[in-house]
């Protein structure tokens, strides 16, 4: 604003008020006039800046990502909002979709991080397995026929996505209440991560939410083994966490003291992410 | 600003009791919030609209949906903000706070202050309404006398807090389908509490627009009543019988079609004394 001096418009003005200050007061002086005539100046002043302001700003935030510095604001925001959200998960509440929303199936998109659809190869890589290890008890590799012997919970869920969608499916699989008690998880453990074989894919939960009820590794969907698509041989499905926390293509589960973050909870996405 | 070592505007400050008196038209805790409330708002509705590009539609995966576009929406980059999706989001779960927090204060604020009374609709409210159109569609000469809010700002200055806590519910329901799952299901799910979200963000844009709209086209003197809270009868709409586009009338479609009436800075001002019924307005 201090350039507005060198500004011819602003001597004008400058002259402008001058000269009707001067005649209002000689012609006896209603001070309203004092005042109208000094405001009609500063009215358009006020409304030219105010509308530059206001369309700079617009350009300015046109697909902006927003102040530098607002990083470390919106990081504080993001652990608060954690504090809250672990407050509000409850193992009680439960994802029931309604009976007539008819079920995703093959509309159920199918994504992975790898540039081509992760497919276990056993020649190559040998028999899959699932490790569970880290700080239990009994540190575990379990096969496909392991998970399928062990308890079998079926639940019809909606999906969420961080997109904006959700997806009705049927999964079948194994609670994670009772790998943890496969495995014996150590009391002190407090997340859990859940890595894959579709590059580096990983992320890591709390455990309240890896050990909700209807948090499960599954391998079968809406009746059928799980296809490369969605994740085979097993994956992670719970609807207490956005789609990104659920990992697919399981390879090994590992309890933690400390969180380790996640592939895109490390991209800027929120870690906590629960629905 | 200025104003405070502004002889004329302190010569006209220190003329309070006069008729010219300059009355604080909102107290500062509006004023605060009201632009708190402007600057949270638009970070809302632009990382919004930016969340919403990631999937611009309401149906579930494999469902259709009777109100949207099965195709989707495009909302153009400049309404956007955030950068990306994570970006987008990240600002949306900060400024919410920051929205209700604010909110609450205000209403708050009114509750305790007795500001509400200005808002809630009242009897008559139809016809003040019917009085009012009817001057914005040059039907009706003389801009009505309604208080310190029309009977259209009223309706407006209801409907938005209303919008607005239908936003931030909606907000709640999508934000936490699962474990806030009977506000949810409220909403009818997670698909249609989204829906209400977003035509909640829609209620509030429009009125916005149409209240920024009238602000330039009617009352531009509200700015500084919004700002410093200074305020003078004298420049009301109602004084000036002011109405949207009215200063864009040939001069000679203004004389004719209402008296003294002057919107734009020009040479004279209306001659007030003379004119029957201005001066015993307060």
């Amino acid at each position: 604003m201090s350039d507005s001096r060198q500004d011819p418009r602003f001597d004008r003005i400058v002259e402008r008020a001058v000269e009707s200050l001067r005649s209002t007061l000689r012609d006896g002086a209603d001070p309203s006039l004092v005042t109208r005539s000094i405001f009609d100046i500063r009215r358009r002043d006020f409304l030219s800046a105010g509308a530059l302001a206001i369309s700079s700003a617009l350009l300015a935030a046109c697909d902006a990502h927003g102040p530098e510095g607002s990083k470390r604001l919106l990081r504080f925001a993001e652990r608060k909002n954690e504090g809250i959200e672990r407050w509000l998960l409850r193992h009680t509440s439960m994802d029931a979709p309604k009976a007539g929303w008819r079920a995703a199936g093959e509309s159920f998109p199918r994504y992975y991080v790898a540039k081509t659809m992760p497919v276990w190869d056993p020649a190559a890589r040998g028999p899959w397995s699932l490790a569970v290890d880290g700080m239990v008890e009994r540190p575990l590799r379990l096969t496909l026929d392991d998970l399928l012997r062990m308890r079998q919970q079926r639940q019809r869920v909606e999906h969420f996505c961080v997109e904006g969608w959700t997806a009705v499916a049927t999964f079948w699989g194994v609670p994670m209440t009772a790998i943890a008690k496969a495995a014996g998880a150590r009391p002190d453990a407090r997340y859990v991560d859940f890595a894959s074989f579709d590059d580096d894919y990983h992320e890591s939960w709390d455990l309240e939410s890896a050990t909700h009820p209807q948090t499960m590794i599954v391998y079968a969907k809406d009746g059928r083994f799980l296809s490369p698509g969605y994740g085979a041989p097993a994956r992670l499905h719970s609807p207490v966490k956005l789609g990104y926390k659920n990992v697919k293509y399981l390879t090994r589960i590992t309890f933690m003291r400390e969180r380790n973050g996640g592939y895109w909870s490390d991209q800027g996405y929120e870690w906590y992410a629960g629905t | 600003m200025a104003s405070r070592d502004d002889p004329v505007l302190r010569h006209d400050s220190s003329e309070r009791n006069g008729a010219l008196a300059r009355t604080p038209r909102h107290h500062w805790v509006v004023r605060v919030t009201h632009w708190i409330n402007a600057l949270a708002l638009t970070v809302m509705v632009g990382s919004g609209l930016r969340i919403f590009v990631a999937y611009p539609k309401f149906a579930r995966q494999g469902e259709s949906f009777c109100c949207w576009p099965a195709g989707g929406v495009h909302v153009p980059h400049w309404m956007r903000f955030g950068g990306w999706l994570a970006g987008a989001r990240n600002w949306h779960f900060a400024a919410m706070w920051v929205l209700v927090v604010n909110g609450l204060v205000y209403l708050g604020f009114i509750y305790l202050h007795g500001e509400w009374r200005d808002l809630v609709p009242r009897r008559g409210w139809l016809r003040d309404a019917g009085e009012m159109l009817k001057f914005y569609l040059f039907a009706r000469r003389e801009h009505p006398e309604q208080g310190k809010h029309n009977a259209l700002q009223r309706a407006t200055y209801f409907v938005m807090p209303l919008a607005g806590a239908l936003a931030v519910l909606t907000g709640l329901a999508i934000w936490k389908p699962v474990s806030l799952g009977a506000l949810t299901a409220l909403f009818g799910g997670y698909a249609w509490a989204r829906w209400w979200h977003f035509m909640a963000m829609a209620a509030l844009v429009i009125l916005s627009a149409v209240h920024i709209f009238m602000v330039f086209a009617v009352d531009p003197y509200s700015l500084r009543s919004m700002t410093t809270g200074g305020y003078s009868e004298r420049l009301s709409p109602e004084s000036r019988n002011a109405r949207p586009f009215y200063h864009l009338l040939p001069k000679w479609a203004r004389r004719d079609r209402s008296h003294g009436a002057r919107t734009s800075g020009g040479g004279t001002l209306p001659a007030t004394a003379a004119e029957p019924g201005v001066g015993d307005r307060r």
